[in-house]
């Protein structure tokens, strides 16, 4: 297992490296950056100034070096907006993006399973064509669509959440608050149901549909059928024999799921003004502040990484034919 | 029962959570939504709207603009200029306070001056661009301990107002911080000061003295246009910006609020480019031509545009100058196709067998000005109408078009807005300050109006400079680089508890806002 976390970790890193250079290329492509942090009478040789202090005069080879030095050493610039480390601001922004995301994938897996199952055990019936229903309107309405008009709807109609907004509860954990921040988690977790409903709606269709396909191929095979036989109790057979193996595909999909859901939050936190990442790097890939836009993309990248790391481990885990 | 009793806590709970959530603000609070968040509070970086709007608030300055457009004096009790008009000595007001606790003194704003304009901290907000670039600004020095004298390179009329766009800090404070620090740390003179910035979320300022009615302003960032308006409506929030035409029924129906229209300063125009770049392009030996330019004013509908696509009837510009500052004998030309048509035939454009006069490029932003894209295409359409078959281009602003426009590549027809003033004409001629000025994007070089600017500009007065003022907008009328159309509607949504005006400027002023 060591070997494969560690051969893992080296690819680790090549994939960061290529992140980099792509974001890094991507940017310097779009125009020179210079223009949006000099005044519009800016003369040419106020131009040349402030590019000379923002660094964007040298050899792009050579300013890609100097960024690779620096983030060997954590430093990723201070942000050329913020006129801080870019990093700071990215590692503020994190916390709301990962409370965002994470609810969503709780939300887009938890509701799955459940709905996935029962609508392979009641196949061909109105429960299984309305959660199928529901799957294809999931799949088919743009998340940010959807933002607007549950905040038209539960937000402004029926005033049954908060249109716009955020209670922060990782962060003070992080700050140590932890009395803070349990004291506003039923705050926090209520801001959160729209944006999450915005954000994992998609994911949770396609998850439900795939557990219903998945649990329909295995409620067929011998060994279910043999429980059966055995007089085991039928919500017996669905979940310890049935469930355990059709969720496995849904368990390869968690740590993309994560990347999905981190694309998605970018449309939803600008909707309802989630203070997140994905707001963050929008707004910076406006202002073409390269160093927010460069931690913003290492750091998900590393923990989307990650997650899939941990979600090869807890495949192998889970599944003995798997050997790492 | 002890699960059913805290089960039944656990609703109760719940179902008070909308009232915690979605409360009305108190009466002693109001809340602006922004479109965009503030970047930093450090007076030398500020550059946007949005940011220098909240930092108005925290930070006096020696001269404030007034509603009507006059420049007056806000922290300064006597004003003194030399007979070259190069050095103004201010006698600022006597028991000032920081929000440090110490004397605002000459000395604090001496160096509020000097500080943006230090080159080793190479900032890059406003003040050190725009403000010191329009106003020659040289140096700062104190007099005494209530005097500073300011030093500029060159006489002018727009002196005082861009002093009015300085913002005074206390010198202790800000020399004990790193420029880290001062970003996210304002210490300033103004009616109110900073309490707390959730970044990303909201700003909380707090009163600490006059003027000012409402103890605590919270500027609430909302990124997208429709969930400011439901957090307006639902009573959330007393002042929304950039409200979107689609969106004044919804908000003037909804018995909460309504929405508050305001002809703004931004001049939108269409640039004929006539620089060098465009040589060889279609067009563009063509519009060099001042018959030409001339002629396709008469070829689109602004009032048109204007009702239709911003939802709110305008008049035509007739030039660059913000009413009432304009030359008082120009008409804003009529949409009259025949007439523009008539006007190429004579300037030597006539239709071809395909009824084409010429053909030429139109380009343009998406999303930077209120419906632009429509506007373009509008524009690109009664083009062709009289003969000049245009092809519209629409481009991303930031990275694509901005750069374009710095460079002067853009056009030949180009689509512009720029910001102007109420309080001097010359301000908004200052686009046209030289022929190689960064604003020429033109690249207009007729001599009778740059001789004329300089002029206008060693004046001592505006009332002086008058004559030629109103010389060089007849001018800008019949042969400028403009295709003249309107200044931009502004449009704010107003909460009905709330007894507030906009400005025409794009400022959020809220010291006279109050309950009604």
């Amino acid at each position: 297992m060591w070997t494969f976390i560690i051969r893992r970790l080296i690819q680790s890193l090549i994939v960061v490296l290529g992140v980099t250079l792509i974001t890094f290329v991507a940017l310097q492509m779009s125009g020179d950056p210079t223009y949006l942090y000099v005044s519009e009478r800016a003369t040419e040789a106020e131009i040349q100034q402030t590019r000379v202090a923002l660094g964007f005069d040298r050899p792009l080879h050579e300013q890609y070096l100097k960024f690779l030095g620096n983030l060997a050493q954590g430093d990723f610039g201070n942000s050329l907006s913020y006129k801080r480390p870019a990093l700071e601001a990215v590692l503020e922004a994190l916390p709301a993006t990962i409370e965002l995301t994470l609810f969503s994938m709780i939300m887009a897996i938890g509701l799955a399973i459940p709905l996935g199952v029962f609508a392979a055990l009641y196949r061909g019936t109105s429960v299984d064509g309305s959660i199928m229903t529901m799957g294809m309107l999931g799949q088919s309405i743009p998340s940010f669509w959807l933002g607007i008009m549950m905040i038209m709807f539960f937000g402004l109609q029926l005033r049954w959440f908060p249109i716009s907004g955020h209670v922060p509860f990782i962060m003070p954990l992080i700050q140590g608050n932890v009395v803070q921040a349990f004291s506003q988690l039923p705050q926090a977790l209520y801001y959160l149901i729209m944006p999450s409903v915005a954000v994992g709606f998609y994911s949770l269709s396609r998850n439900a549909r795939l557990v219903r396909s998945s649990m329909l191929e295995v409620l067929g095979q011998d060994y279910v059928r043999t429980a059966r036989s055995k007089g085991i109790p039928e919500w017996a057979v669905v979940i310890r024999h049935a469930l355990r193996n059709a969720w496995l595909p849904v368990v390869t999909l968690i740590g993309l799921e994560f990347g999905f859901l981190l694309g998605g939050v970018v449309v939803v936190e600008m909707v309802f003004s989630w203070p997140g990442i994905g707001r963050l790097v929008f707004n910076a890939i406006n202002q073409r502040d390269i160093p927010v836009v460069q931690a913003s993309v290492v750091i998900l990248a590393l923990v989307f990484i990650s997650l899939n790391l941990i979600v090869d481990l807890i495949y192998a885990k889970i599944d003995p034919r798997v050997k790492l | 029962m002890k699960p059913l009793k805290s089960l039944l806590l656990a609703g109760a709970a719940l179902l008070a959570l909308p009232v915690l959530a979605q409360a009305a603000p108190p009466d002693n609070t109001v809340v602006v939504g922004l479109s965009a968040e503030p970047s930093t509070f450090d007076p030398a970086q500020i550059s946007s709207r949005d940011n220098a709007n909240i930092a108005k608030h925290i930070f006096a300055t020696l001269f404030t603009v007034t509603y009507e457009g006059e420049v007056q004096p806000y922290l300064v009790d006597t004003t003194e200029v030399s007979d070259d008009g190069l050095a103004y000595t201010f006698g600022i007001k006597p028991d000032l306070t920081c929000d440090d606790g110490e004397p605002l003194t000459a000395e604090d704003v001496a160096y509020s001056f000097n500080r943006p304009a230090d080159k080793s901290l190479a900032f890059t907000g406003n003040t050190p661009g725009f403000v010191y670039t329009t106003l020659g600004f040289k140096s700062a020095e104190v007099v005494d301990d209530l005097h500073v004298k300011i030093n500029i390179s060159a006489r002018t009329t727009l002196a005082l107002g861009m002093m009015s766009q300085v913002y005074i800090h206390c010198k202790d404070s800000y020399e004990k911080m790193t420029v880290e620090e001062a970003a996210a740390n304002p210490i300033g003179s103004g009616s109110y000061k900073l309490a707390s910035w959730d970044r990303g979320s909201q700003v909380v300022l707090e009163k600490v003295k006059d003027p000012g009615n409402f103890q605590t302003i919270i500027w609430r960032v909302i990124p997208e246009a429709s969930t400011r308006t439901a957090e307006l409506i639902a009573g959330n929030v007393d002042i929304i910006t950039n409200v979107s035409p689609d969106q004044v029924g919804a908000i003037d129906s909804s018995g909460t609020a309504t929405v508050s229209a305001v002809s703004g300063t931004r001049r939108i125009q269409i640039g004929f480019n006539m620089t060098d770049a465009m040589a060889g392009q279609p067009g563009a030996e063509e519009i060099k031509d001042p018959k030409v330019r001339f002629a396709l004013q008469y070829a689109v509908d602004v009032p048109g545009i204007c009702t239709q696509l911003l939802g709110m009837a305008c008049d035509r510009a007739t030039s660059l100058v913000n009413p009432p500052n304009g030359n008082p004998d120009l008409v804003p030309v009529p949409y009259d196709p025949d007439m523009a048509e008539t006007l190429l035939d004579e300037a030597g454009y006539p239709r071809g067998e395909d009824g084409v006069r010429f053909k030429i490029k139109l380009q343009g932003p998406r999303g930077r000005y209120l419906n632009d894209a429509n506007v373009i295409q509008a524009i690109g359409q009664y083009l062709t109408d009289v003969g000049v078959e245009t092809e519209v281009e629409l481009m991303e602003w930031a990275s694509v078009y901005q750069p374009l426009l710095r460079t002067k590549e853009a056009g030949p027809l180009f689509f512009l807005g720029a910001g102007g003033v109420t309080w001097n004409p010359l301000y908004d001629m200052s686009l046209f300050a030289t022929p190689e000025a960064a604003t020429n994007y033109a690249g207009w070089t007729d001599e009778r109006w740059f001789d004329d600017y300089k002029l206008a500009l060693a004046a001592p007065t505006v009332e002086e400079a008058r004559p030629v003022i109103n010389r060089m907008l007849k001018l800008f009328y019949d042969e400028g680089p403009w295709l003249q159309l309107y200044f931009q509607p502004d449009f704010y949504g107003v909460s009905s508890r709330l007894d507030w005006t906009p400005r025409r400027d794009e400022e959020i002023e809220l010291f006279n806002a109050s309950l009604k």
